[in-house]
């Protein structure tokens, strides 16, 4: 009975955490695009702007919910949950940090809700399942830029999916589980994957960017070319429901990289701080890199991002794998 | 074997990403960089320089005599037609000789701050000054008379300009200013 009581606790804590993370962090990419640009961010509501997300918010929910006439209403209005289902699935198997224990009642507590024996497929497939969010939203919209937007997510999901998932087998191979608790257990004592595996890291960060779809590889998204893409047509919460998607799905990212490649919660033993606050530390590095590169880099042309997917990262990946192969071989 | 060193160098930054690191590099130093966004009307306000052409201003001479003799000068000159002056005599001693104008207006509404107006002026009473906060709730606003131009401008004019000082927004029932602090004054660049 406690340990389903645990669990479901678990699970609304990482719910609403995830939830709210999109408030702070739209603040982060709006003060980062700010400051690289030598300007300043958000500045007039609250001090140095902090209560702008929700200003938006509350915006957001008073805007009127706007269905095209044209529309096929029914996926229209299922779509961002769609899309937004599977980036909250994918945090069931993180580990967030190691085992601690309640005082008073003596009970062990692990920071995840399920070790499952097949981490890594899963994650992957349930990451995978979010582009059918923007498929269905760019499809039912009935608009022109929308179709061609989710028409774009797919294709570059099905060459960027393949190279991802090939560079995580490398960091199987090398572990030898499939487990994600196992795989940032093995990373202990600075035995970082990211230095065994510096191919595969590269392959993933670029496949992972163009997974969440961040520049330079928001083609389903181009404003330049297609308006706003998939969510053109989207207003009031269900255009908060694809921004809040785009979000997790960011930090969901973050947060695999730093799971498989920069060992979890492992930091340096001489600095007593609880492993969970480096796993913080890492992921927000990591969504730091992705905005600066946001505001450092041009969008990538399509067929320019077609090439990348399937010319050279996925033979890389499979280079990646072949020398790992070898190496576990020989030693 | 130049061309191929080349091609060779160039393979070589494709496959260390040299490019891509080095716009990071770049974007990273701006990051910390000083600001050049004003926080105009609540923190800082800019004070233009001496030469600005803004809100026109009717001069008086040392002794606090009306430097304006109302001879329709800056009324011929203005090519918008802005500019209303009606001479008058006037033996109280108000102006620097008997003729004053009895009279002076401007529409701002119509007027370009071109300072024509103040090229013609032949006894440097006409000065177009500094005041730039022109906006208004009510279009008769716009219509500025001698009597209100007569008075000193809030920036004083031995202050140089260029600069950006602290300022703060007042709000009250009658409207909106930007109060300056000029005792702290910096150049942005």
């Amino acid at each position: 009975m406690l340990e389903v009581l645990i669990i479901i606790i678990k699970v609304v804590v990482i719910t609403l955490v995830v939830f709210t993370l999109p408030l702070p962090l739209t603040y982060m990419e709006r003060k980062v695009a700010g400051h690289i640009q030598v300007r300043l961010g958000p500045m007039r509501v609250g001090p140095h702007g902090l209560l702008q997300p929700f200003a938006d918010m509350v915006k957001l929910f008073f805007k009127e919910d706007v269905v095209p006439a044209k529309a096929d209403v029914w996926l229209f209005k299922i779509a961002p949950v769609v899309g937004m289902i599977p980036v909250f699935a994918v945090f069931a198997t993180v580990p967030f940090g190691d085992k601690f224990t309640i005082p008073f009642i003596n009970k062990e507590i692990t920071m995840y809700i399920a070790d499952m024996n097949v981490g890594i497929l899963y994650v992957l497939a349930i990451a995978g399942l979010s582009v059918y969010g923007i498929i269905l939203g760019g499809w039912a919209s009935n608009s022109k830029y929308a179709m061609l937007g989710g028409l774009r997510s797919s294709a570059q999901m099905i060459s960027y999916e393949l190279a991802l998932s090939f560079s995580c087998i490398g960091v199987v191979m090398v572990v030898n589980s499939l487990s994600l608790v196992d795989i940032v257990k093995s990373q202990a004592g600075w035995h970082w994957n990211v230095f065994y595996q510096p191919l595969g890291f590269i392959i993933f960060f670029i496949g992972g960017l163009a997974e969440i779809n961040r520049i330079p590889f928001d083609l389903p998204e181009d404003e330049g070319t297609l308006g706003a893409g998939y969510h053109a047509e989207y207003s009031s919460m269900r255009f908060a429901f694809f921004m809040l998607t785009e979000y997790v799905a960011m930090v969901s990212m973050s947060v695999l990289m730093v799971v498989l490649y920069f060992g979890g919660w492992d930091g340096p033993s001489f600095i007593p701080i609880p492993g969970i606050i480096w796993f913080v530390l890492k992921v927000l590095f990591l969504i730091y890199v992705f905005m600066w590169t946001r505001f450092t880099y041009p969008r990538y042309r399509y067929d320019q991002l077609m090439n990348i997917g399937w010319k050279i990262l996925l033979p890389l990946s499979l280079v990646n794998i072949l020398i790992t192969g070898l190496a576990v071989v020989k030693w | 074997m130049s061309d191929n060193t080349g091609i060779l160098k160039r393979f070589l930054k494709k496959v260390f990403l040299i490019d891509l690191i080095q716009g990071l590099t770049i974007t990273f130093p701006y990051t910390f960089s000083k600001t050049i966004t004003l926080r105009y009307p609540d923190e800082e306000k800019w004070i233009p320089y001496q030469r600005f052409r803004g809100l026109h201003t009717l001069n008086k001479n040392k002794e606090g005599k009306e430097l304006c003799v109302g001879c329709e000068l800056c009324q011929k000159a203005c090519p918008t037609q802005c500019i209303t002056v009606i001479p008058g005599e006037d033996k109280t001693g108000k102006g620097i000789s008997d003729r004053i104008g009895y009279r002076w207006e401007i529409n701002l509404l119509r007027c370009m701050y071109c300072g024509l107006c103040e090229d013609a002026c032949p006894t440097e009473a006409l000065k177009l000054g500094r005041e730039y906060e022109l906006a208004s709730y009510s279009m008769l606003r716009q219509i500025r008379t001698k009597e209100e131009l007569l008075n000193p401008q809030p920036i004083p004019v031995e202050i140089e300009g260029g600069v950006i000082v602290k300022a703060r927004l007042e709000a009250d029932d009658k409207g909106i200013k930007v109060v300056p602090d000029l005792s702290t004054q910096k150049r942005w660049w």
